[in-house]
């Protein structure tokens, strides 16, 4: 299953982020510590759409926050550019699952939010601002204040707002998990469209969602384990991937869900019986 | 369109319902009071004359209360009182919220102050009368000093609060968009806490409103306060009753202008 392959479609460029040998232990008082991750090695190449599968609580969000500089690791570490990563940079935008939008703003201020607070003045980005909004189809909205939109316009808008300071990496941390499925769906095409129309974006997402992590991902890895570790990873730049009633896309489904679902909480997937007594699985590779 | 338009109806309907109900129940007061104090034996009728008797004394008088030298005109005792409270009030929201900013720099300097602004907090601005008056004697200083020290610990220990209360993610979002330390503080923390605080504010008006007439009724010589003190001396109830709807009248007026300062510049929930 592993297939660590360093052809990863046309896109592959010189790798951005890099874990080497990554571990984070975290300190609850002196007697005792959790380790979340170790041995982590990983690599994002400019143009990586990268997602990271694991149960909640498996160290998904701490790996992300690592890549991000949100947190240092306790050992090992990310490079970015070929150096240490100094910590939060707005090189590497990030966008959390719950709503991180000022409510004070209009959705075109949020937007020109991260100019703003680098003093630029607003002549200097009123026209990337525009460009950005209505790349994501949010012109209409330009006025509206965030309590005025739904979750899913919420989480574009968050989205924009990274991106109009054109970050080298972003990081979105189940981005959609809040939404519902039909909305979901609307924002993972909408994310994969920026992907795809955009030359050099490299993303990294995680997500619990076995079917997202296969739709929207080029390159996949399953971190799991106690401590966590990368336990699978795959190239899944194939057009078979992007297909989710394809044959391939299906059985890779259903192995990754008893990958994640033989995990020790069984209860974070209540579906999880249905992959495990399934039909045989095709061996993919 | 139609379902808004009807929408925008039945808002204003409901807009208009508690106004209308207000108007209604003061209507009724205000008659029943006529009613008992109709017969000028009536006790009540002494103490508490009906508005068709005290409120002629305004137009008799020229809208001027005092006696001689001393007499100030209606409007200038609402506008000295006005300007006080709202002077003491700019001044210690602020105040409080740059203090509130400072503090909230340290955790040390959270440990040290806040105990004492908490000691301070529950005293009643009016005991500050006697002090105010010794420091600054007789003047507008004194009003505004005392409105003050009604609402600015209050409001400190508040802008702390919600400083703390403010979603960390809202923070790291603005480091992440590029922002350094200044500007944190500048775009997010200082708009975050605005409306939590202005909300104390409001509440603690009524504070500053009773500490500013208390100082007028005790020791300056002009603005409402005064204007019941002067119908004390004169034993004249409808000079009192004069004083006490119009205090009351602003007040009310003041809260209400708060009100919508609140809901047109600090909206917003964090």
């Amino acid at each position: 299953m592993s297939s660590h392959s360093s052809a990863l479609g046309e896109r592959h460029h010189q790798p951005i982020l890099v874990c080497q040998q990554v571990a984070k232990v975290f300190h609850a008082n002196q007697q005792s510590s959790f380790t979340a991750l170790e041995e982590i090695n990983l690599e994002v190449a400019r143009g990586d759409f990268v997602t990271i599968l694991g149960r909640s609580g498996g160290g998904k969000s701490t790996l992300l926050k690592l890549l991000g500089g949100f947190i240092t690791p306790t050992s090992g570490q990310v490079l970015f550019h070929g150096v240490p990563l100094p910590g939060i940079t707005p090189k590497i935008g990030m966008v959390f699952q719950e709503n991180t939008l000022y409510p004070w703003l209009t959705v075109e201020q949020n937007i020109g939010f991260g100019f703003k607070v680098r003093g630029k003045q607003k002549c200097q980005y009123a026209l990337r601002v525009q460009d950005v909004m209505e790349h994501v189809g949010l012109a209409p909205a330009r006025h509206l204040y965030p309590h005025q939109l739904s979750g899913g316009m919420k989480q574009r808008v968050s989205i924009a707002r990274s991106l109009a300071i054109q970050p080298d990496v972003l990081l979105l941390d189940e981005p959609f998990s809040a939404l519902d499925i039909q909305l979901r769906r609307r924002l993972q095409k909408f994310l994969l469209n920026i992907w795809q129309d955009t030359e050099e974006a490299t993303m990294v997402l995680v997500t619990h969602d076995v079917e997202e992590a296969i739709l929207l991902g080029q390159k996949l890895i399953v971190v799991g384990g106690q401590p966590g570790q990368i336990i699978e990873s795959a190239d899944i730049s194939a057009p078979v991937f992007s297909d989710r009633y394809d044959r391939n896309f299906l059985d890779l489904q259903q192995h990754l869900e008893r990958v994640v679902g033989e995990e020790p909480d069984m209860m974070e997937n209540p579906f999880s019986w249905a992959t495990v007594s399934g039909p045989k699985i095709t061996s993919h590779s | 369109m139609v379902k808004g338009n009807s929408g925008r109806l039945g808002s204003i309907s409901r807009s208009l319902l508690p106004l209308f109900c207000g108007v209604i129940s003061c209507v009724v007061f205000v008659g029943v009071w006529e009613v008992i104090g109709a017969n000028p034996e009536n006790p009540i009728a002494q103490v508490l004359p009906p508005p068709s008797k005290f409120l002629p004394v305004l137009f008799e008088s020229d809208f001027k209360i005092g006696l001689g030298s001393q007499s100030a005109s209606i409007y200038q005792s609402v506008t000295v009182t006005l300007i006080r409270v709202i002077s003491g009030m700019t001044v210690a929201f602020v105040g409080s919220i740059v203090c509130g900013l400072l503090i909230s720099l340290s955790k040390w300097s959270e440990l040290f102050i806040l105990p004492i602004l908490g000691l301070i907090a529950p005293i009643a601005p009016i005991a500050w009368i006697p002090l105010a008056l010794v420091v600054f004697g007789v003047s507008n200083l004194t009003a505004v000093f005392i409105v003050f020290m009604g609402v600015f610990f209050t409001l400190t220990i508040a802008t702390v609060a919600e400083i703390k209360r403010i979603p960390e993610n809202l923070l790291i979002t603005a480091e992440n968009l590029g922002g350094g330390n200044f500007v944190r503080w500048k775009f997010v923390i200082i708009p975050a806490v605005l409306p939590g605080v202005f909300t104390l504010l409001r509440l603690n008006f009524i504070a500053a409103w009773m500490a500013v007439l208390a100082a007028e009724m005790t020791g300056l010589r002009d603005g409402l306060g005064t204007v019941v003190m002067t119908g004390r001396n004169l034993f004249n109830s409808n000079l009192i009753l004069l004083g006490i709807c119009i205090i009351g009248i602003t007040g009310f007026a003041v809260d209400r202008l708060l009100m919508m300062i609140q809901r047109k510049f600090f909206w917003w929930k964090v």
